[in-house]
C-alpha cells in the first residue's frame, strides 16, 4: 500500500471522528437550549413540563414491575416480586393500610379472647370473587384457603413459618392430621381461629399472602392453570400475563373496600432503559438510579421536581460467623463492627441512598424503639479490641461472600473492605458467589462473613427478630443462638400488651447487636421519579395494596 | 438436484439422533452435577429441609438422575418441553416458543439488512480499489463498528426518543416504529465484517481467467460484475449466512435488555442463573437441532449452486 493510500484512510478516519464530533455537538448544544426554553414558552418541544402527554390523558397507569419469581398463587409467594402482584388480585381475612395499619379486608371486625388465643373473626356480607357468578366469599372459603396452604401435597415454602401457631397446622403439614383443627366454621359469616399460644402480632401474620383466600370451585375444576387466571378478591383482576413482557391488572368495580379509581395498571416487565423510557413519557414511575441521586437532591437536574423518596423496611447486615474463626472471638467481632465509617461511605460514596442503620428492625417499623443503638464508628477502640483478642497477630485468611441479588452493591463492600484494611490492618477478600451457592454456604454455615440483607414479610419487629434469630424459628438461616436472646424472644412472642412487647423487643434486639455477630449497615430507602399527573400514590415502606388509591389527573 | 441428494439428507439426520443424545446426557447430567438447584432459588432465605423435600419430590428431582433422564426423555419425545421452575404456571415450549419467535424475526430483519448493505459494500469498495472510496467505505463500516453498544445504545435512545422524539422506547411489537433504534444496533455493527468478507472475496475472483474472458469478450460491465464476479464471489457468504442462523435465534442479551425486548437472549441468561433445568435443556437442544440443520443446508446449497461439490459417498 502506497504512503498517499495511508495518508487517505487517516484522513478518512479523522473526517468520521469529525462527523460524530459534530453530531455530538449539535445534540448537546440542543439539550441546552431545550432546557431553558420549555418552561416559558413551550414552543418547540410541544409538551409542557406539567403534563406528560399520552400516558396522562388515559386512565391506566403504566409502571416498570419484575418479573414474579413464583406462580401466581398466595401460597406459593416467598419474594417481594411476585407479592406485588398478589396483594392486588387476592385478599384475606385482613390488610394493611398506608400507614402500615391492620385493617379489615374480608373480615369486618375481629375479636380477641382466651388470654389472647382466640380470634373470632365476623366477615363481611358483600365480599364477591371477580369471575364465577361473582360468588359471596363465606367462611368456608377462609377455611379451605388456610387447609390448602398447609396440604402437603402443595408444598407451601411459608405456611409454617407464618401459620405455624394456629391448632393442628403442623400437624396437617406434617400428614398427621387430615384437616387443620384450629380453623372452626361458626356459621357463614364467623371464623374462629385458635392459637397454641398466644400471640398479639398473629393478626399482622395474617396480612402475609400465605392465608389469602383463594377460589375453590376454580381451583378444582381447574388444578392445573388456574394460576393463568386467579380468581381472588383483591381490588384489581389479572386481565394478562405475558412472561418477561407485561402484566395487566384491571380494576375490580365490585371491591368492598371501595373500587379502584384507575381502570387498568400495567407492569413492564422487560426492564428496558427506564429513566430514558420516564423522560419519553412512556412510564409513570420510574427508580431513581444511584448515579443520579445527587443531581436530583440538589435539585440540578430537570427530573427533580418528580422526585420522592421514603424509607423501606428492610436492612443491610453482615453475618459474622461465631463457628469461624476469627469470628468466635467476640472481639474481633467488635472490632470489625468498631471500624465501619457507615456515615462517611453512605453520603460521600452513596449520596446518602440509604439511611444508616441504628438497628436491625428498620427505622420505618411502626413500634421500634428508639433506644437501640448499633456500633458507632471507633477505630481506637477497634484496635484496641482487637489487641486484646486471641487472633492478635496471627489473623487468619478472611473471606466475605455475597449474591448478586438481595446485598449491598459492590462500591460499597469495597468501601467497607477498605475501613477493616486501614483501622485494623485486615485483608478482607471479597468474593461474590451465585445465589444458590451462597444461600447452600449460609445454610451448612459455611462461610465466614456474609453480606445479605432482610426486608419486612409485616409491619411487626417480630419478623425481623423473631423469625430470624430465635433458635427454633423456622426462618433462622443464620442458625443464630444464645439462650438471653432466646428467652427474651420467647417472652415477647406470648405478650400480648403491645407496648410491653415491643420493649421485650428492643432488649433482644440490643442484645444480638452487642453480639456482633449480626453487624446491621444500612437500612434502604426508596427512591422514586413518578409523573405529576399520578395522584395519590402511598408511600408505603412496604408491599400492600397501593394501587386502588391512585387517580390519573393534572395536578 | 443432485443425484444422491434425499439420500444424503437422510444420512445426516440419521448421523443428527446420536449427537443430540449424546448432548442430551452430558447437559442432563451437568445441570443436575452442579452446585445449586433451581429449589435453592426458588426458596431462597426461606429454605428449609422439610419444603425443599416436597418441592424436589413435586418436580422429581428426589430421583435418581438416570430415572429423571429417562422420564424427560420420554416427555420430549411425545412434545412435552417439560416445566420451568422460573414460570410456574407456564409449559416450557410457551415460554421459549415465542421469544424464540421474537429474537428470530428481529435478528433475521437485521441479519437480512446487514447482509444486504455488506454486500453492496463490499462489492463497491473491491471495485472501487485503488481510489479513495476503498479505504473511505470499508473504515466508515469499521468505525460504526467500533462504537461499543454500551455508548452507542444510550446515545441513540436519548438522540430519537427525548431529544428529536420520533419513537418510544418500550417494546410494542413488530409493527411499531419503536422496532427501528433495536434493529439498527443489530444490524450494522455486523455490517463492516461481511463488507471485508465479500471485498476480499471479490477482489480473488478478479483475477480469474473467466472475469479476464468475459471482458475481452466484450461483455458490458454491469454483466461482468452482476453474473461473473458477484456470482462468484458471494458462494463462500453461503457458510457465513448458514453459520450465522443459529446465533440469530439465539437472541442478544444487551440490546434485549437494554430495549426491553422479550426474547429468548435475556431468557436464556436468567435461566442460567436460576437455573431452570428444563428450559436450559430445551434452548441448548433447540440450538444444537439448529447448528446441524444449518450445516446440512449450506451443504445442500452449495450442492445446487455449484454442480462440482458432490455430497458424500457415490453409489456405483
Amino acid at each position: 500500500m502506497s504512503n498517499r493510500m495511508l495518508a487517505l484512510m487517516m484522513g478518512v478516519v479523522a473526517f468520521l471522528i469529525l462527523a460524530v464530533g459534530v453530531v455530538f455537538v449539535i445534540a448537546l448544544a440542543g439539550g441546552g437550549n431545550d432546557e431553558n426554553t420549555t418552561p416559558a414558552s413551550g414552543d418547540g418541544d410541544s409538551r409542557p413540563s406539567t403534563s406528560a402527554g399520552g400516558i396522562c390523558n388515559g386512565n391506566s397507569l403504566v409502571i416498570p414491575g419484575s418479573q414474579p419469581n413464583t406462580v401466581l398463587d398466595p401460597i406459593q409467594v416467598v419474594d417481594v416480586s411476585t407479592s406485588e402482584y398478589v396483594v392486588e388480585i387476592f385478599g384475606g381475612l385482613v390488610t394493611l393500610d398506608p400507614q402500615l395499619q391492620v385493617v379489615g379486608d374480608i373480615a369486618e371486625k375481629w375479636e380477641v379472647s382466651n388470654g389472647g388465643r382466640t380470634y373470632t373473626f365476623t366477615l363481611r356480607d358483600n365480599v364477591v370473587f371477580h369471575t364465577g357468578n361473582q360468588r359471596r366469599v363465606t367462611a368456608e372459603d377462609v377455611k379451605y384457603s388456610i387447609e390448602r396452604a398447609a396440604d402437603p401435597a402443595n408444598a407451601s415454602p411459608t405456611v409454617v413459618a407464618y401459620l405455624g401457631n394456629i391448632v393442628g397446622l403442623k400437624d396437617r403439614f406434617e400428614g398427621r392430621a387430615p384437616s387443620v383443627s384450629g380453623v372452626k366454621v361458626i356459621d357463614e359469616r364467623t371464623l374462629q381461629i385458635d392459637l397454641l399460644e398466644p400471640s398479639d402480632y398473629f393478626i399482622y401474620e395474617l396480612t402475609y399472602p400465605v392465608s389469602f383466600v383463594v377460589d375453590r370451585q376454580q381451583i378444582e375444576s381447574d388444578p392445573r392453570n388456574w394460576t393463568r387466571n386467579p380468581n381472588g378478591t383483591g381490588p384489581f383482576r389479572l386481565a394478562e400475563f405475558k412472561p418477561a413482557e407485561r402484566i395487566r391488572l384491571v380494576k375490580n368495580p365490585r371491591y368492598h373496600l371501595g373500587a379502584p379509581k384507575l381502570d387498568e395498571v400495567i407492569f413492564q416487565l422487560g426492564g428496558g432503559s427506564l429513566l430514558t423510557q420516564y423522560q419519553n413519557d412512556e412510564i409513570h414511575t420510574t427508580p431513581v438510579p444511584a448515579s443520579l441521586l445527587d443531581s436530583i437532591k440538589d435539585g440540578s437536574n430537570p427530573l427533580a421536581k418528580d422526585y420522592r423518596s421514603y424509607p423501606a423496611l428492610a436492612t443491610f447486615y453482615f453475618t459474622l460467623n461465631p463457628n469461624k474463626p476469627p469470628f468466635d472471638d467476640p472481639k474481633v467481632r467488635q472490632a470489625f463492627a468498631l471500624s465501619l465509617d457507615r456515615e462517611t461511605i453512605n453520603s460521600v460514596l452513596l449520596f446518602d441512598y440509604y439511611d444508616v442503620a441504628e438497628g436491625i428492625v428498620p427505622g420505618a417499623m411502626p413500634g421500634r424503639s428508639g433506644t437501640v443503638r448499633t456500633y458507632p464508628y471507633d477505630p481506637d477502640r477497634a484496635k484496641q479490641l482487637l489487641s486484646e483478642s486471641k487472633y492478635a497477630g496471627n489473623m487468619p485468611r478472611i473471606v466475605l461472600t455475597y449474591a448478586g441479588s438481595g446485598a449491598a452493591p459492590g462500591d460499597v463492600l469495597v468501601a467497607i473492605q477498605e475501613n477493616w484494611q486501614q483501622v485494623l490492618g485486615v485483608t478482607v477478600e471479597l468474593q461474590a458467589i451465585d445465589t444458590a451457592a451462597f444461600l447452600r454456604e449460609q445454610r451448612q454455615g459455611n462461610f465466614q462473613i456474609q453480606s445479605d440483607g432482610w426486608s419486612a414479610d409485616y409491619p411487626d419487629p417480630e419478623n425481623f427478630l423473631g423469625k430470624l434469630f430465635a433458635s427454633d424459628s423456622p426462618l433462622n438461616y443464620t442458625k443464630y443462638n444464645n439462650p438471653e436472646v432466646d428467652a427474651l424472644l420467647k417472652q415477647a412472642r406470648v405478650e400480648t400488651n403491645r407496648e410491653r412487647r415491643y420493649q421485650l423487643y428492643a432488649q433482644a434486639e440490643q442484645k444480638i447487636i452487642d453480639d456482633a455477630s449480626i453487624i446491621p449497615t444500612f437500612w434502604s430507602v426508596e427512591h422514586l421519579l413518578v409523573k405529576p399527573c399520578v395522584q395519590g400514590l402511598p408511600n408505603a415502606p412496604m408491599t400492600i395494596p397501593r394501587y386502588r388509591y391512585v387517580e390519573i389527573k393534572e395536578p | 438436484m443432485a443425484p444422491g441428494l434425499a439420500g444424503y439428507i437422510v444420512r445426516r439426520l440419521l448421523w443428527a439422533i446420536p449427537v443430540l443424545f449424546a448432548i442430551s446426557v452430558i447437559v442432563f447430567y451437568m445441570l443436575r452435577l452442579a452446585p445449586g438447584d433451581p429449589v435453592d432459588s426458588l426458596l431462597g432465605q426461606r429454605y428449609r429441609e422439610e419444603e425443599a423435600a416436597l418441592i424436589r419430590k413435586k418436580y422429581g428431582y428426589d430421583q435418581p438422575i438416570h430415572i429423571q433422564y429417562v422420564k424427560y426423555m420420554r416427555h420430549l419425545l411425545q412434545g412435552d418441553l417439560g416445566v420451568s421452575t422460573r414460570h410456574q404456571s407456564f409449559t416450557v415450549s410457551e415460554i421459549i416458543l415465542p421469544k424464540i419467535w421474537v429474537s428470530a424475526r428481529l435478528g433475521f430483519i437485521a441479519l437480512v439488512i446487514s447482509f444486504f448493505l455488506g454486500i453492496a459494500a463490499g462489492i463497491y469498495a473491491a471495485l472501487a480499489r485503488g481510489t479513495f472510496l476503498d479505504p473511505l467505505t470499508i473504515s466508515f463500516w469499521l468505525a460504526i463498528d467500533a462504537v461499543p453498544i454500551f455508548v452507542a445504545i444510550p446515545f441513540l435512545q436519548w438522540l430519537f426518543a427525548v431529544k428529536l422524539d420520533l419513537i418510544g422506547l418500550s417494546w410494542q411489537g413488530f409493527t411499531s416504529p419503536n422496532i427501528i433504534l433495536p434493529i439498527l444496533i443489530l444490524s450494522l455493527p455486523g455490517t463492516a465484517g461481511i463488507a471485508r468478507f465479500v471485498r476480499a472475496s471479490v477482489l480473488g475472483v478478479m483475477k480469474e481467467d473467466y472475469v479476464r474472458t468475459a471482458r475481452a469478450k466484450g461483455l458490458p460491465e454491469r454483466i461482468v460484475v452482476f453474473r461473473h464476479i458477484a456470482r462468484n464471489a458471494l458462494l463462500p457468504l453461503i457458510t457465513i449466512i448458514g453459520l450465522s442462523l443459529p446465533g440469530v435465534a439465539g437472541g442478544s442479551l444487551i440490546i434485549e435488555q437494554m430495549f426491553g425486548i422479550p426474547g429468548i437472549g435475556a431468557e436464556s441468561f436468567e435461566a442460567v442463573l436460576a437455573p431452570d433445568f428444563d428450559v436450559i435443556l430445551a434452548l441448548v437442544l433447540f440450538g444444537s437441532v439448529l447448528f446441524i440443520v444449518a450445516n446440512i443446508l449450506i451443504d445442500i446449497l452449495y450442492a445446487i449452486i455449484d454442480p462440482r461439490i458432490r455430497l458424500g459417498a457415490q453409489r456405483g
